[in-house]
């Protein structure tokens, strides 16, 4: 009885100089939450889900869908169809050449061989998107090296009109990032196959090639498709390699939602740049959350 | 003999992969070494950039704006993290989804989406870019730091130093941060490099940053940012490559 | 019991530098458990690697009755083996992991289906058949992964510390049921450990290995009370090491004169092995050899530990009734219970 008394005292002689910061203790033990919570939804979750409800504003901040019938009519449904072609095809190129250098740098390579080449593959998929282009920009340009070469071994790449700014163009400079980026993703994948299953497989009866049929490729299928899918939401969103070489005038969603915020291109849609950007959130998420997903799951098997 | 049959399909890859990679970076780096109309080669386009006045202001610029976001990615993610693994809070699982999130949205939608929402005030300062880049940069930042600390028996260790009488701030500071210093080196490389280079979501947002100021460049002397670009590839893999090679290898490496 | 089912002959194996086994003889007879005990490093695992044929043997030949195994691959030698831990494919379910080795056999899918759900049955686990293994506990993974070894009835069963990555009471539990199902099913069995209790309580006869090569083989018992050399003593068992003074064959130790078993080169001090079941204690106040320092109650039986007055260690296992009044503090005479003893120069 006495203590209670005694306490209650202490709160009161604090009361004062607290009465206005006074925290609830239960609040006080999410404080590390906060400046994420904080800086996540201001800077993130706020500008999109502004995106998405002004997507859907005609010009006198009505509700419309008009925005979205214009990105799905001419000339930006050709984007959409260009974007998503280029993030296939850069994947599908990237993918497979990657899965089998990553398997046998993995298996084979030595630990500095595997450090450098993670090195070169760091850079070109982090950072090499405007670089890239330039590199390429003198490369194969008219009177780049490679071109030079070539000519003189008789093929002449500006015969037909060659550009980088042309969707092949582009493609060939996507594989630069799309192949390290492979490596990157899948390699993992790779480490994660155990030794243990290729020796049981042996000791229940199994070729290699049966191993392989049976186990080593149905376990890697599904990080293969995961890195699949990363690399085209990475081939379809891209804006830097593609804006530097073709300085903005090439039908791909990234680059006419560009000029749509730059003011480079008018449109009599105030709000159809936001609709575009939803249709490629849209796109993107149809690959990166599977990705996700595979990823999940993968990761129960082999822990 | 075996040893040879065994390596010959490394040596294959890692020659494809070498005429790949270096054909196109050899070829560039020879077009920006020619020395224009009078033929022969020199360094005067590297040169030309170095001298330029803007080259050290936005290389500075790109710097002390990655700086930043390291600084807001470890002051902001390391206790989080913490708390999350010594609490196990049940919102745990959508604070791991959230962080998944930026991954799902193009940079050009979010660069639309920033334009779009971010007040004046924010937008008139280049404050917003650390702050937008940490957004960038968080799925592979807290998976990073995420890995780091569930490898330690955090709880106990948070524990055993609050019981010695370490406040929160010393018990991350003294005890946390050197025990998870692979991962938190790990994540301030990540965060920094993807700072460094970014591109995108800068130019949408109309700054200008070492990466759009070589795009800029280009416009007036082609030279010029072709050696800007090939410093860009060739010095951080150098440094990469330098680094990664002097550090001991760890006994789960073969 | 003719021993000539499993003939391996002089292997040995070199990783690089490091002689991982060397010359390393073996023979198994029909429907014997064989454990490969030692320290880690000693070679055992090698050895077994090298029947099952996931390693090459630098020489020396593996015969199976009269069939030559030697430079036969892996995949048709017929033989199932346990790892370690996590051998199973994670794409496959629990059924098809165990069907696994039929189906490489081209036999049916009905057959092999109704064969999985034998072996299933046997470890128990029946109920678990449309399960992926990483729904299972470790102990679980493990049964699946001896009944997968089974399925395709191997000639012989090799096991690889199956039992290594377990929680001690699943390890015991585990390890019965291993012998149980190698006796009703008659399979050869080669087993590899490091613990010496699972290696005694489970096997016909236990070989000892130590830096690659076969230092005793014989049944438990016989291990146990007669190793061979200071080594087995050593490494099977509780062992006491106190000092003695050797002179010619025999050896006084705590006033006593016993005879030395093994041949050693110099008299004057050794190091004489004795186990904790053949030491006894009494209670005395004057010439007391030690001190007891505690007590442990296992049971039926307790171990005194005392302290001799050079500070040797020394336990003695008694019944717990009579350990009773040997409280820390005590001081005891001891007196060795055996006639013969193993030295050394220690």
């Amino acid at each position: 009885m006495s203590l209670v008394v005694q306490e209650s005292g202490k709160a009161n002689s604090g009361a004062p100089s607290t009465r206005g910061a006074t925290i609830h203790p239960a609040l006080l033990t999410f404080i590390p939450l906060l400046p994420f919570i904080l800086i996540f939804g201001f800077f993130f979750i706020y500008p999109i889900a502004a995106l998405v409800y002004v997507s859907f504003l005609s010009n006198e901040n009505t509700f419309t869908i008009s925005n979205y019938v214009t990105a799905f009519s001419k000339p930006y449904n050709q984007g959409f169809w260009n974007s998503v072609k280029l993030g296939l095809l850069s994947a599908l190129m990237g993918a497979i050449p990657g899965a089998i250098a990553a398997y046998f740098l993995e298996i084979k390579g030595s630990v500095k061989i595997r450090r450098v080449i993670a090195a070169l593959n760091g850079v070109l998929a982090n950072t090499g998107g405007v670089p890239l282009a330039f590199m390429f920009t003198a490369a194969l340009g008219i009177q780049g090296f490679i071109t030079v070469a070539l000519k003189y071994v008789g093929i002449d790449l500006y015969a037909n009109q060659f550009s980088l700014a042309t969707f092949s163009g582009v493609l060939i400079v996507y594989l630069y990032f799309q192949l390290p980026l492979m490596i990157i993703v899948f390699s993992p994948a790779i480490t994660s196959l155990r030794k243990e299953w290729r020796e049981a497989a042996s000791n229940l009866g199994a070729s290699r090639s049966k191993y392989w049929r049976h186990v080593g490729l149905p376990i890697l299928f599904p990080s293969f498709l995961a890195s699949f899918l990363l690399l085209f939401a990475s081939g379809f969103s891209a804006y830097a390699t593609v804006n530097a070489l073709t300085v903005g005038n090439f039908p791909l969603t990234p680059l006419q939602i560009g000029g749509l915020l730059d003011g480079n291109v008018s449109a009599t849609q105030l709000h159809l740049g936001k609709a575009l950007g939803v249709v490629m959130i849209v796109i993107s998420a149809l690959a990166v959350v599977p990705y996700l997903l595979i990823q999940r799951r993968v990761a129960r098997w082999t822990s | 003999m075996s040893k040879v049959r065994s390596q010959l399909s490394l040596i294959v890859v890692l020659m494809s992969l070498g005429i790949f990679f270096l054909l196109p970076m050899g070829a560039a780096f020879e077009y920006s070494i020619r020395n224009g109309l009078e033929g022969g080669y020199s360094f005067k386009n590297y040169l030309w950039a170095i001298r330029e006045e803007d080259f050290v202001y936005y290389a500075l610029r790109s710097f002390w704006l990655s700086s930043l976001t390291v600084v807001i990615t470890l002051m902001v993610l390391v206790p989080l993290l913490t708390w999350i693994h010594v609490t196990k809070p049940r919102v745990q699982g959508w604070i791991d989804g959230l962080s998944l999130l930026p991954l799902v949205i193009p940079v050009v939608a979010f660069a639309v989406g920033a334009q779009l929402a971010l007040p004046d005030v924010v937008k008139n300062t280049v404050l917003e870019l650390p702050f937008l880049y940490f957004i960038l940069s968080l799925p592979y930042a807290y998976r990073a730091l995420d890995i780091g600390l569930r490898a330690i028996p955090l709880k106990t260790l948070v524990e055993a130093a609050r019981s010695s009488g370490a406040n929160w701030r010393r018990t991350i500071t003294t005890v946390i941060v050197p025990i998870t210093r692979t991962a938190v080196l790990a994540t301030v490389a990540l965060t920094f490099a993807l700072s460094l280079g970014e591109y995108t979501l800068t130019v949408l947002l109309h700054w200008d940053t070492f990466p759009t100021w070589v795009t800029f460049v280009a416009q007036e002397n082609l030279l010029g940012a072709i050696a800007i670009s090939m410093m860009t590839l060739i010095i951080p893999f150098l440094l990469l490559a330098a680094i990664s090679l002097l550090t001991p290898s760890s006994k789960n490496e073969r | 019991m003719s021993q000539n089912y499993l003939k391996v002959k002089g292997l040995s194996k070199k990783f690089g530098n490091v002689v991982a086994l060397n010359n390393f003889s073996l023979e198994v007879a029909r429907g014997e458990l064989v454990t490969l005990l030692g320290p880690s490093g000693c070679g055992k695992t090698t050895a077994l690697r090298l029947v099952a044929g996931l390693e090459r043997q630098d020489s020396g030949t593996i015969f199976l009755e009269s069939r030559d195994l030697t430079l036969i691959p892996a995949h048709h030698r017929n033989m199932g083996m346990v790892f370690q831990a996590y051998s199973l494919f994670p794409n496959l379910t629990v059924a098809e992991n165990v069907a696994f080795g039929l189906q490489m056999r081209k036999v049916d899918r009905s057959a092999r289906i109704k064969k999985a759900h034998e072996l299933l049955d046997l470890v128990g686990l029946d109920s678990q058949s449309a399960r992926f293994p990483h729904q299972l506990s470790g102990g679980q993974q493990q049964r699946v992964a001896l009944a997968r070894a089974l399925a395709f009835e191997p000639e012989i069963l090799l096991l690889d510390e199956p039992l290594s990555a377990l929680d001690a009471q699943v390890r015991s539990n585990l390890r019965e049921e291993i012998r149980r199902l190698q006796l009703s099913l008659g399979t050869t069995t080669l087993f590899v450990t490091h613990d010496q209790e699972e290696a005694m309580s489970i096997s016909d006869r236990v070989g000892v290995m130590n830096e690659g090569r076969l230092e005793q083989i014989d049944t438990p018992d016989d291990l146990y009370n007669h190793p061979k050399n200071v080594f087995i003593a050593n490494f099977v068992g509780l062992m006491n090491q106190v000092s003695g003074t050797k002179t010619g064959k025999s050896v006084s130790v705590f006033g006593a004169n016993l005879k030395v078993k093994n041949e050693v080169v110099t008299d004057g001090r050794v190091l004489v092995y004795i186990r904790p079941e053949f030491v006894e204690l009494e209670c005395t106040e004057s010439d007391a050899d030690a001190k007891v320092i505690s007590r442990l109650f296992l049971g039926s039986v307790s171990q005194v530990i005392c302290q001799l007055n050079d500070g040797t260690i020394v336990h003695s296992l008694l019944s717990s009734r009579m350990s009773a009044e040997f409280a820390p503090g005590i001081r005891v005479k001891i007196r060795v219970n055996e006639d013969e003893v193993l030295v050394s120069n220690g």
